[in-house]
């Protein structure tokens, strides 16, 4: 049976302020879920209510339809926001310690902790104290700390900020294949074009509530039609501006990008075109992530 | 004394502890491991255990831990050694005779107990040869039946070694003969007066008895609590402000219960504490048997062993709020006015029953502040060394001390639970109590 972990009716106020108002959303194993948000959304408050490291007013989080307790916490791995490993305590021993608090063997702690930091190319550092190491390798450090003992749920706040590419691309690379090897792999990330790339499917959440959630095709092809359209000698996409039922969304390099309107046929905005001029492009498009998030948030 | 055992003692202390406290070696392979293989009773107390195990890992490895052990050592090892080394300086002095009658003989001996000094009385040919003895060292003082005595080195008026009194009485003694003997009083004239006694001077309050070896074990065991709770207490103290500076009690907690892991590192710098004071008092003892010491002698071992008793009762006490007010703070310059408070009752303690035991009788204060938890630490050993708590007085105090204990626990593990995930500055202990902090 696959895993799936559901939140449900969310609910936790800091005083005045509603950091979780209401708050469903589910994670299904063998997918990565991006878990986006503005600043201050409820992502981290959200994510510490997984793993119960804030009471809530209200609501349920499950794991496989049952509530979570410490042995089902136990098989969960976590990346929070605000990295935290011990600074003077070597890299494989520190490893070592947290596979075996989440009940693996001494044994086994240290050959999973072991091979993690090989999958993450920073082998060599496993008898470094973490506070020599780079930012980036900290980060991967982290990582493993989150990995260690295979965990079935993997809930990871901002693990790719402050990467350089190749480190986008190893930590990337482990979350896609970790999910494709059954597990739930929910992350949080302000970078929307790599969540676009690496998550199946996303959940948005605004002011503690959740504003747009599915996979990142289905938002992405949601909505009015987007053509992108590409007319020699008018630069400025002047043709556009004069049509009905469409609007001009942007005006790139010489390219309009339109939104069709439900009863605007495509073939009146390709002929308007071909009167225009020159077509030298004509595409559909879809929109792209970040264009779902601003819509998303803004409502 | 016995230098030789003595010094045997010392070094193998030393490499005792050297062996112990050696940093590991970081072997290539296994890579890991580090924390492996030690303890397996940590399986048994589950996470508790793995936390209180990397925290006696983590600190036997420091180098504050292993600086601050050998300091102590070696100051307990001088305590211990140096009053012995003293007291043998001490033995009998030897005195040079010339041309001395057996009467003269017999009135130096009697002087000699009257003074209560230690003398050996020795024979000299001549007085040149007395001199010379005296000058060798091998003699302390010579006195002639000519009338004339000799020392080394003038005898200071703040000189109140058991030699200095002994030859101020014989100079009087001998002086005073002579004047008899010019006054033209008979022999037995002369003895009468010779025998004359001070009259007794009567004080309406009692005078202060020399203070028992049990009282001077006490006054160390008071000073070690204090030092060894100041140190541990800090550790705890700054452990769990680093925990919460660093970030990775989140990763802890999202595992570990908050109380799970708050007791952890309570045990394990507490074994940490109790290992170093029993390791201290092991070689006290055995340095004291080595050299004679009197710490072996009476009602002494009993103190040590209340002393540290009420060290692990007073470590229990304290550390959980010390740990609790770690979890307020994630700065350096936040722990000092936490500490401040805690620290109080702590000092208040130490130094009321540091003066008790000076002034030689415990006060009406040290025997209520025995079964006040914070302050029974010190008071408590302090009653043991007088002489002057039953064992049913012991066991109420330690019973206050472990209610107590269970009060501040309970305490603690709610401030804890509640601060150590609230970052962004001191955490206001009113406001987390009345439950409106976030």
């Amino acid at each position: 049976m696959a895993d799936l972990l559901e939140l449900e009716g969310l609910a936790r106020r800091f005083g005045t302020v509603a950091a979780l108002d209401d708050l469903s959303f589910s994670v299904p194993s063998g997918e990565v879920v991006g878990f986006l948000g503005p600043n201050g959304a409820g992502k981290t408050t959200t994510m510490r209510a997984i793993f119960g490291l804030l009471e809530l007013d209200a609501g349920s989080v499950r794991w496989n339809g049952s509530p979570i307790g410490s042995t089902e916490r136990r098989r969960f791995g976590y990346m929070p926001e605000e990295r935290g490993l011990y600074p003077s305590m070597l890299v494989g021993e520190q490893l070592e310690y947290l596979g075996r608090l989440h009940g693996m063997s001494a044994k086994a702690a240290s050959i999973a902790a072991l091979g993690w930091l090989e999958r993450l190319e920073v082998a060599d550092r496993a008898t470094s104290k973490v506070e020599t190491l780079s930012h980036g390798n900290q980060q991967r450090v982290q990582l493993a700390a989150a990995l260690v003992h295979d965990p079935e749920l993997l809930v990871l706040d901002e693990p790719l900020a402050g990467l350089d590419p190749t480190g986008i691309d190893v930590i990337g690379q482990v979350l896609v294949e970790e999910a494709h090897a059954g597990r739930c792999v929910l992350f949080s990330s302000h970078q929307l074009d790599l969540v676009e790339d690496l998550c199946e499917s996303v959940a948005i959440i605004d002011h503690g509530r959740l504003v747009a959630t599915g996979g990142v095709d289905e938002l992405a092809s949601r909505g009015a039609r987007r053509v992108a359209v590409r007319v020699e000698g008018d630069h400025e996409a002047n043709w556009a501006r004069r049509l009905s039922g469409v609007s001009l969304s942007e005006v790139a390099g010489g390219e309009a990008r339109l939104v069709l309107e439900d009863a605007t046929p495509s073939d009146y905005v390709l002929d308007s075109a071909r009167a225009a001029g020159r077509v030298t492009k004509f595409a559909f498009e879809r929109r792209r992530l970040s264009e779902v998030f601003r819509e998303a948030v803004s409502r | 004394m016995k230098p030789g055992v003595v010094l045997a003692v010392v070094a193998a202390a030393v490499v005792l502890v050297r062996l112990t406290l050696r940093r590991r070696r970081r072997l290539p392979s296994p890579p890991l491991g580090g924390l492996r293989g030690r303890w397996r009773e940590s399986d048994l107390l589950g996470e508790t255990g793995l936390v209180a195990r990397r925290e006696i890992h983590e600190r036997l490895k420091s180098r504050m831990f292993r600086v601050v052990s050998l300091l102590l050592l070696v100051v307990v090892a001088a305590a211990v050694v140096v009053p012995t080394l003293t007291r043998a300086k001490a033995g009998p002095d030897r005195v040079g005779l010339v041309a001395a009658s057996p009467s003269l003989r017999a009135a130096l001996q009697a002087i000699a107990k009257e003074a209560g000094a230690e003398v050996d009385l020795l024979t000299e040919p001549s007085l040149p040869a007395a001199r010379a003895g005296l000058a060798a060292g091998r003699l302390d003082a010579v006195v002639s039946g000519r009338g004339k005595i000799l020392v080394e080195t003038p005898l200071l008026p703040t000189d109140t070694s058991g030699l200095a009194r002994y030859v101020r009485a014989v100079s009087l003694s001998l002086g005073v003969e002579r004047a008899y003997a010019a006054a033209g009083l008979t022999a037995r004239q002369a003895a009468i007066v010779a025998r004359a006694r001070a009259l007794p001077v009567e004080s309406l309050e009692a005078g202060k008895a020399p203070r028992t070896t049990a009282e001077s074990t006490a006054l160390i065991g008071v000073i070690l609590i204090f030092v060894v709770l100041t140190q541990y207490l800090t550790w705890t103290l700054m452990g769990v402000m680093e925990e919460k500076a660093s970030r990775v009690v989140e990763v802890l907690l999202a595992t570990v219960r908050p109380l799970q892991l708050l007791t952890g590192k309570v045990l394990g710098i507490g074994t940490v504490a109790l290992a170093q004071a029993t390791a201290l008092v092991g070689v006290a003892l055995v340095l004291a048997e080595a050299v004679g010491s009197g710490l072996v002698g009476g009602t002494a071992p009993l103190v040590m062993v209340a002393t540290l008793v009420w060290m692990v009762l007073g470590y229990a006490f304290y550390s959980w709020l010390y740990a609790a007010a770690g979890s307020l703070a994630e700065r350096q310059d936040q722990i000092q006015s936490l500490a401040l408070p805690l620290s109080a009752p702590l000092i208040f303690g130490y130094i009321v029953c540091l003066t008790g035991v000076s002034s030689g009788e415990p006060s009406l204060l040290i025997r209520v502040l025995a079964y006040l938890p914070p302050t029974a630490p010190f008071a408590m050993p302090t009653l043991v060394g007088f002489g002057q708590a039953s064992w049913w007085q012991f066991a109420l105090s330690a019973l206050a001390s472990l209610a107590g204990t269970l009060g501040v626990a309970h305490l603690a593990a709610r401030i804890y639970g509640a601060a150590v995930l609230q970052t962004g500055g001191r955490v206001r202990l009113r406001k987390l109590l009345l439950g409106s902090a976030h």
